[in-house]
């Protein structure tokens, strides 16, 4: 039977990155019924919003979705799609592993890590105000109930992958109050978890051990805003967003999506590295209980990189369309 | 010149509060959570805080006296509130943002 999978083409290169991951999948004979729904920059040309109620409620009702790089419009009154749907689904949790891959020079070798960051709320609340004419006041939101998923969603991770440390991320030695709460609960519920070994550390300090003592992290758990920055510090440590995949998971529904921008100005030229979404896919695909294809198509990508068939931002010549050839042609079975 | 059309008054309640849609030169114009909108359709199938911020503006300028008349008036219904924080506009521009 096949699986139900909400598709979102995105903007930009978007289309093209879908292309190359769909040749990719087809070629690892997995059985998905894909369900296009409507979001970006189109809906707004169309005087639609960014995300219509029916994208919403489609992904709400499949549970699962693929979504290629968005646009965001610039101007007034504009708002990000990706912080739309991460919002609208309350998908509280963004998933994003960094390890190294075969071919990616890198100075940061044996890379391995899961980063678990709080997606609703923090100061991505975005609730902000003009207190007076020279005054802006920006809420950061944080609540135990938030915590404590995004830290649980962590542990269990760990224990379901054979992961064995887990550290939770903050700055509550400044913000006693909101970061105090969010390492209150990490410390109560790294109690319900012996087996994995925990400690907590402060971001700053967190970000110049990700670059000078990369090997003894296992995963990280953290905060909004700081997820977001040490997410993508430690793409940059895999080799670059071209990479790095990325899954946001709420309670009935995930959303899998590479975390790069839509790259507008290479729109048809058939020149953008598929591998964060074809990554992001195959984040999917375990999700979906395909483990076999999930091994199978991360082999593929990897032998094809081991034979130097890249794109230009990993140093290659090979074409979006080329590389997902290249990988489909690797795969088994 | 800022100039001041309303207020979002932060309540502490469990659940998703039934206020009045107008009071005064008010109207409310939606209840959040976490900067995601709840009320007036359509609603996300979110946790809910107890801790709702729930927005009334006024097109027309208002004053401190008309703030101070609402937030009597919800404290009288017996609404508990912990924060709020005044909205102004600036030649016509919010200065304040929108929830999703």
């Amino acid at each position: 039977m096949a699986h139900k999978v909400c598709l979102i083409r995105g903007d930009g290169t978007g289309p093209e990155l879908v292309s190359a991951v769909e040749t990719i999948l087809n070629a690892a004979k997995v059985n998905i019924d894909w369900i296009e729904v409507e979001a970006g920059l189109k809906c707004v040309e169309a005087g639609k919003p960014i995300v219509p109620d029916e994208t919403i409620a489609k992904i709400a009702e499949v549970g699962v979705g693929l979504k290629a790089p968005m646009t965001t419009p610039i101007g007034k009154g504009s708002v990000s799609p990706n912080v739309t749907l991460r919002k609208r689904l309350e998908l509280y949790a963004c998933v994003r592993p960094v390890f190294s891959l075969p071919g990616v020079e890198t100075p940061f070798k044996n890379l391995d890590i899961v980063i678990f960051r709080e997606n609703t709320e923090d100061l991505y609340a975005q609730i902000e105000y003009m207190c007076t004419e020279k005054v802006a006041h920006s809420v950061k939101v944080i609540s135990e109930s938030g915590s404590e998923r995004i830290i649980r969603a962590a542990f269990e991770y760990a224990r379901k992958n054979g992961r064995k440390k887990v550290v939770g991320v903050h700055k509550a030695n400044i913000m006693k109050v909101a970061d105090g709460m969010f390492l209150r609960v990490f410390k109560k519920v790294a109690e319900e978890y012996p087996d994995i070994e925990s400690w907590d550390n402060i971001v700053d300090n967190q970000c110049m051990q990700l670059v000078t003592r990369w090997s003894i992290y296992d995963m990280l758990v953290t905060l909004n805003l700081y997820g977001d920055i040490m997410s993508d510090l430690a793409a940059g440590m895999m080799g670059g967003l071209g990479v790095a995949p990325g899954a946001n998971y709420g309670k009935d529904c995930a959303l899998f999506e590479a975390v790069h921008g839509s790259a507008p100005k290479y729109t048809g030229m058939n020149k953008v590295n598929p591998t964060a979404l074809l990554l992001s896919a195959t984040m999917m695909l375990e999700h979906l209980g395909e483990h076999d294809a999930k091994a199978n198509v991360e082999g593929a990508l990897k032998a094809t990189l081991m034979k130097g068939v890249k794109t230009y931002d990993l140093g290659g010549s090979a074409t979006t369309s080329g590389f997902a050839e290249a990988v489909a042609s690797e795969m088994k079975g | 010149m800022m100039t001041l059309h309303g207020v979002d008054i932060y309540l502490w309640t469990p659940t998703i509060p039934e206020l009045p849609k107008t009071f005064g030169p008010f109207t409310l114009t939606f209840i959040s959570n976490r900067g995601t909108r709840v009320t007036t359709p359509p609603s996300p199938r979110v946790e809910v805080l107890d801790w709702p911020q729930c927005r009334f503006l006024s097109d027309a300028e208002v004053t401190d006296k008309d703030v101070d008349a609402l937030m009597n008036h919800l404290t009288g219904l017996g609404w508990r509130w912990t924060m709020c924080q005044k909205l102004f506009r600036k030649e016509g521009a919010d200065q304040f943002s929108q929830p999703y």
